[in-house]
């Protein structure tokens, strides 16, 4: 016990003290139990997105800001990120370098799909913790949990149901306009709604295709009108994501559009408020993500301090959020994958405009 | 009939004959396989697309006609558009004063490249490809990663990208390729008719013998980079009010696809050769393959890229072999003159053949 | 410049090379924990292996004066064709020779275009750097294709002498041969000659055309390696791989003191400047800063590294009263003339 002790803190330096804690956690008979991590204790935290210079993960940063503060960790959270055309080996070189910059755990907002793994598995075996948000790990090597923004198959019917309310109970045809192809969550949602098409309940809607707008203004407002022009009979653009969204519905307006062709998907109200407005978007979802950043600063510091040990069936309390349980991620079975589901979605139209 | 054509057109010349017949072919081929290509919509929006890039490849030309380069224009749009548009977040200005701003802004941040490069002798390239980052960490450093959107920004911005100044039967000129062809001629004219211009041919065809010459060879190098960056500033300006929703990545990759344009343009990297219409039609090849590829349903969205490179290695090659065979005719035409007109003279004295 | 400037040129710049070295190692020593253990060492290489391994191959084709645009493209090409061989389940090291013959043939295809079609290189790598990577997204599309044999992502990730892996091995091994190669060979004399004068070049016999096509399918050959390796290190394959490298790769030679102009450079400097960019940016990232500003970093320290060569000779030059150009003025390239 004692010699374990001490290659652990070897292995994580100042923070020897939270793992002897944890080590006591796993000593008590009701393993899995968990319960409210005792603030001020220091835990050096890393908030890695896929890239700087996107609003969400601002938000996301905020959040995490707040939850710091609120527990007091004497510690340091940096938000750090690579540029976006380096987005993949700029995270790959941040999480393989977290260990010897002593971080205890790197909160990740995955873009590299596996390719990120290797470096997951030995941040893991060094002693920093692997916590991903908003985009995991597809395969769940090297990581400890994953805080996932709303249930990913609810997603693909949420994004279902928004088309057919916009569409009409006669249902039409719409294509998908993606961030890059690299990205785990938002290919998971094209899968999950594509499997919701494929039901009988939305077997009028049709997908005709999906582009690719790199998460770049410009070049997801010249997919968009791409799109129009291919597909002269399309009545929908469904844009899972912020920059998407809004660069489709600033396109279709600069061409005077919006009359045939709506807008919607996954969008920040603050953004897309003209758009609503001016009926370009009349309806569109998304989550908060700065609750997201809190809950995801949250659970990483109950997991490092070892409040809970990061397996199924652990509770936490996350401040503000209320309590919170790990459970076994559904949309990636067979990898023992984690997560936390922060929930739900704040569906945005005339009715409830978000701001 | 080659040969007399050959007498009053410069290779030079049938560059741009050739690269126009090839524009042409483009746009007929994307017409048969792609419905209501010539449609205003369509043309519209291919137009509108050119702006932007037409604009910072002029400014790129006349720097390159020194025998330098600027890599750094993407930062400058980029930059230039975040500031602006953060300034028009917090103050009501007209767009006309924007506008100046971000020129100005886009004149100081070439001033800098100018200086490192014609008072500090350091490579453009090496500079560029520094100031590439740096203007880019500016930009990351000053927003704190926010984004600048649609919805903060004055009303003009919205109404500013469809504002249409002529419309003929549905075809639009719009402001903003407007604005692309009033700089367009005004570069043709600077570099036809101002000596500052024709200047920059010298620097760049010999850059020993210009400043041997007494020619300001350094001042008009800092000039050209100046009058680059003005015109990514003012590009910026363009890229704010058609877009309108500015994160820290804006135009990031714009530098190459500049490059790409002046190049298959006929401007020659290696300085002194080059010319507006060259660099116009440029622009419009890439434009027109990017814009349509898009738009082909025929084809994958995955093999797009890889037909791209194929048709700009078609485009260069062509030109490259056509242009070699031409200008080695040429000069044999011109040997031949001579040669006869050296022969006529004898001739004259001997009073045979 | 005659041969004898450029010889003081660089090792003045090498000097300077090694100052900024030491600057940034005395900082990383006394300021980060854990940079000297060796499994930071082991990421500090590791991390950047496959730029640096290009960077080596770079050299060559920017002394002799041109430069190679799409090494980045041809290395996510080759991961592209070993991951989606792999996938139809051919015998792996066939499927690593077949894109090994891809990067080779296309590196080769580059250079018959520059030497033999007379086109500059820029345009034509440019194709190749839309091109190639195109051509990945053909074979790839939008997938991330993994699943390599185990022994493959061993070898790319895993250390063989300690936390010493394969990549960084054949790294030194590389380096060690390129540096034979450039200073102590009869086709590394060929470089520099055709590099500072194609014109003279030919006319002095140097076969130009045939020099430039061997360093361009080398160029294509090196970049596959390198690309298979970065597969091998990271388990997955996608279009994006190695997205950007290009523009480091460039850096970090032209920071080692290597002419853009051609004929000028020595394979200690891009090595010093090797060493120099990975500490630095492995103390920047232990230290928590993002990767615009690291990249701004290097990119000031670039221009620096010519600046102040230049101001300090400028001042001598004004103190001794005779007018002195600034040091670095490369002879222009003359392979306009001589490609029509």
């Amino acid at each position: 016990m004692k010699r374990r002790t001490f290659i652990l803190s070897a292995a994580v330096g100042p923070f020897a003290p939270a793992i002897l804690a944890s080590v006591a956690t796993a000593q008590s008979p009701e393993a899995g139990s968990g319960g409210a991590a005792a603030p001020g204790q220091e835990v050096n935290m890393m908030l890695l997105p896929k890239f700087l210079g996107i609003a969400v993960f601002d938000q996301a940063n905020q959040g995490a800001q707040e939850a710091h503060a609120e527990l007091e960790n004497p510690g340091k959270l940096d938000f750090v990120g690579p540029t976006a055309e380096n987005s993949v080996a700029g995270q790959i070189e941040f999480v393989t370098n977290a260990p010897a910059g002593g971080y205890n755990v790197v909160m990740l907002s995955n873009n590299s799909g596996d390719q990120i793994a290797p470096a997951a598995i030995a941040a893991d075996e060094a002693g920093t913790k692997v916590v991903t948000w908003d985009s995991p790990i597809p395969g769940a090597e090297g990581e400890s949990l994953f805080v996932a923004q709303v249930d990913f198959d609810e997603t693909g019917t949420v994004m279902a149901e928004m088309a057919r309310s916009i569409l009409g109970e006669d249902g039409g045809k719409f294509a998908i306009l993606s961030a890059t192809p690299d990205a785990a969550n938002q290919n998971a949602w094209i899968a999950s709604m594509e499997e919701a098409l494929a039901t009988d309940e939305y077997a009028n809607l049709e997908l005709l295709e999906v582009v690719y707008g790199d998460d770049q203004s410009e070049k997801s407002y010249e997919q968009a009108l791409a799109l129009v022009d291919k597909h002269p009979d399309m009545e929908l653009i469904m844009a899972p994501t912020t920059v998407g969204i809004v660069a489709a519905a600033k396109a279709l307006q600069d061409e005077g559009l919006c009359d045939s062709i709506k807008v919607s998907g996954l969008g920040l109200p603050d953004e897309m408020s003209s758009y609503l407005e001016n009926g370009c978007s009349p309806e569109f979802a998304l989550w908060s993500f700065v609750d997201l950043g809190y809950l995801t600063y949250h659970a990483s510091y109950a997991l490092a301090t070892g409040a809970i040990e990061g397996v199924e069936g652990d509770t936490f309390e996350a401040g503000r959020l209320g309590t919170y349980t790990i459970e076994a991620d559904p949309t990636r079975p067979d990898t023992g994958a984690l997560r936390i589901v922060m929930g739900p979605f704040s569906v945005y139209n005339a009715d409830n405009p978000g701001v | 009939m080659t040969d007399r054509l050959l007498r009053h057109i410069r290779p030079e010349q049938f560059r741009e004959l050739i690269l126009l017949v090839v524009t042409i072919g483009a746009l007929l081929f994307f017409w048969t396989q792609i419905p209501n290509y010539f449609d205003p919509r369509s043309i519209n929006r291919l137009t509108v697309g050119l702006a932007i890039p037409l604009v910072v490849a002029i400014g790129q030309m006349m720097v390159v006609l020194t025998r330098n380069i600027d890599l750094s224009v993407s930062s400058t749009v980029g930059l230039t558009a975040y500031v602006v548009g953060t300034f028009l977040t917090r103050n009501e200005v007209s767009p006309w004063v924007a506008a100046v701003m971000a020129m100005l802004l886009g004149c100081a941040l070439g001033a800098i490249n100018g200086l490192l490069v014609a008072y500090g002798g350091v490579p453009a390239i090496i500079t560029t490809l520094g100031t590439l980052a740096i203007y880019r960490v500016v930009l990351v450093e000053i927003s704190g990663a926010k984004t600048v959107t649609t919805g903060d920004l004055p009303g003009w911005i919205g109404s500013l990208p469809s504002k249409t100044l002529v419309t003929v039967r549905d075809y639009d000129l719009r402001l903003m390729v407007a604005i692309a062809l009033i700089v367009t001629i005004a570069g043709y004219l600077v570099l036809r008719f101002l000596p500052f211009g024709r200047r920059l041919y010298a620097i760049g065809s010999n850059p020993d013998a210009a400043r041997m010459a007494g020619l300001p060879a350094r001042r008009d190098v800092f000039c050209a980079f100046v009058i680059c960056g003005g015109l990514a500033g003012l590009a910026g300006f363009m890229y704010l009010v058609r877009f309108g929703n500015i994160t820290v990545t804006a135009a990031q990759g714009l530098e190459l696809q500049v490059v790409a344009a002046v190049v298959v343009g006929g401007a020659s990297i290696l300085g002194g050769q080059g010319t507006i219409f060259g660099v116009l039609l440029g622009v419009m090849l890439i434009e027109i393959l990017q814009q349509s590829l898009l738009r082909w349903s025929g084809l994958s969205e995955f093999v797009k890229d890889a037909i791209l490179g194929l048709l700009i290695l078609i485009a260069i090659t062509v030109d490259a072999v056509v242009l070699g065979r031409l200008r080695e005719a040429w000069v044999n035409t011109r040997r031949r003159d001579r040669a006869a007109a050296r022969l006529v003279m004898e001739g004259g004295a001997d009073g045979a053949d | 410049m005659g041969r004898i400037d450029a010889r003081r040129y660089l090792r003045r710049w090498e000097s300077l090379l090694v100052l900024f070295l030491l600057v940034v190692l005395a900082y990383n020593i006394t300021q980060v924990s854990n940079f000297l253990t060796a499994q930071n060492q082991a990421n500090l290489f590791q991390l950047s292996i496959e730029k640096a391994i290009v960077a080596l191959i770079m050299t060559f084709v920017i002394i002799s004066g041109e430069i190679d645009l799409s090494v980045a493209s041809m290395m996510a090409l080759s991961a592209a064709v070993v991951a989606r061989l792999n996938e139809s389940r051919m015998e792996h090291v066939l499927a690593i020779v077949v894109a090994l013959a891809v990067g080779l043939g296309l590196g080769a295809l580059n250079g018959f275009f520059v030497a033999n079609v007379g086109i500059n290189s820029l345009a034509v790598t440019l194709a190749g750097y839309i091109g190639y990577r195109g051509l990945a997204q053909v074979f790839i599309e939008d997938n991330s294709v993994g699943g390599f044999p185990g022994w493959f992502t061993r070898l790319g990730q895993k250390g063989i002498i300690g936390p010493i892996t394969f990549s960084i091995i054949l790294f030194f091994i590389m380096a060690a041969v390129a540096g034979v190669i450039l200073h102590y060979s009869g086709f590394g004399r060929r470089v520099y000659t055709v590099g500072s004068n194609a014109r003279v070049a030919i006319f002095s016999g140097v076969p130009v055309a045939r020099t430039r096509i061997i360093i361009f399918a080398t160029s294509g050959l090196v970049s596959a390696i390198a690309g298979i390796l970065y597969a091998a290190r990271l388990g997955a394959v996608r279009s994006s791989t190695a997205q950007g490298f290009e523009l480091d790769i460039i850096t970090i030679v032209l920071l080692g003191g290597v002419s853009i102009f051609g004929g000028v450079g020595s394979m200690v400097g891009v090595l010093l400047s090797i060493f120099l960019v990975l500490n630095l940016r492995n103390g920047m990232t232990i230290a928590g800063i993002t990767g615009n500003t690291q990249t701004g970093v290097i990119g000031l320290l670039l221009i620096l590294s010519v600046l102040i060569p230049n101001l300090v000779s400028r001042a001598q030059g004004r103190f001794r009263r005779t007018p002195v150009e600034p040091q670095f003025q490369a002879p222009r390239p003359e392979t306009v003339q001589s490609a029509g």
